[in-house]
């Protein structure tokens, strides 16, 4: 790994970090709610700088978000990993897949996609085992991701055009 | 927004479409679901009478402490059409397909939804 990506990591890291911790001080109507901003850097790093980068910013970010909120390998810490690791690789894969097929905003949907539903099946596996409680849940929660992941890849679309034409 | 629109390709429109309609499908589907699984439990004096299947129509006569009161079950509603108590708050109450209807003179509790009796009533889950 060259210096350059180091300091490219770390970076992005702590964007995504910051993003993160920003995120949990917002109101929100439904406390389970959340925009998913930091998914905005992950995207950022998968279009411009590869998976492999865009994987260690989510781990990182999921890791160390967890031990500055006390949450670290607890069940909130679990959802997030989760959410996090499935979300960049189904991501990364679709991006490796069909490289313009979609765009930002495709490739973001994608993600929030994946994150919830990866949230929603270690839900109902480690936590509520009530299959009509994650049946009720999960298309509102679906329709939520659709929304905000939409946002999501709209601003990260703007960032990567303004990005790579420096 | 025309540019933001512009920048977005087919497959993306295509696919967050997609998501929209199927949520949307599956909110109204899910709902039917587990409405057509939620009975009708008619309590009396604190004990439970009787339960039903809130997908059946029927008429049912309940006796209470003033008389009877008939409780009707129609096309997944339920309400108090006849009631003996004196100021007939359980009739105002009108149809519902979801909740309680009370009369607290005939001491007759009528729940919709919420599972049988002994299930726990609360939040489901709350993750972080």
């Amino acid at each position: 790994m060259q210096l350059q990506d180091k300091y490219r990591i770390a970076l992005l890291s702590a964007y995504a970090l910051s993003l993160h911790g920003f995120e949990a001080l917002l109101p929100t109507p439904i406390p389970w709610l959340k925009l998913g901003l930091a998914n905005i850097i992950t995207l950022v790093a998968l279009m411009l700088y590869g998976f492999k980068t865009a994987m260690t910013v989510t781990l990182i970010r999921v890791i160390l978000a967890s031990i500055f909120t006390g949450t670290f390998l607890g069940p909130s810490f679990m959802l997030s990993l989760g959410g996090g690791v499935s979300s960049t690789a189904a991501m990364g894969l679709a991006w490796a897949v069909s490289r313009h097929f979609f765009g930002p905003v495709g490739l973001s949907l994608i993600g929030a996609l994946f994150h919830n539903a990866a949230q929603l099946a270690l839900a109902y596996l480690v936590f509520i085992q009530r299959i009509e409680a994650i049946m009720i849940i999960s298309p509102v929660i679906i329709l939520i991701g659709a929304v905000t992941g939409l946002m999501n890849g709209v601003v990260g679309g703007l960032l990567i055009k303004n990005l790579s034409r420096e | 927004m025309k540019t933001i629109i512009r920048s977005t390709t087919c497959a993306d429109r295509l696919l967050f479409l997609l998501l929209v309609l199927a949520s949307c499908a599956g909110i109204f589907i899910s709902r039917e679901a587990v409405s057509q699984s939620s009975d009708v439990l008619i309590e009396v004096n604190g004990k439970a009478a009787y339960t039903f299947p809130l997908t059946t129509d029927r008429l049912v006569t309940v006796d209470g402490p003033c008389g009877p009161t008939v409780v009707e079950i129609r096309e997944r509603k339920v309400h108090v059409r006849e009631a003996s108590c004196p100021n007939r708050l359980c009739l105002k109450e009108g149809w519902i397909s979801k909740g309680v209807i009370v009369c607290l003179p005939n001491r007759i509790v009528v729940t919709v939804g919420g599972g049988s009796a002994g299930s726990p009533r609360g939040v489901d889950a709350v993750t972080g």
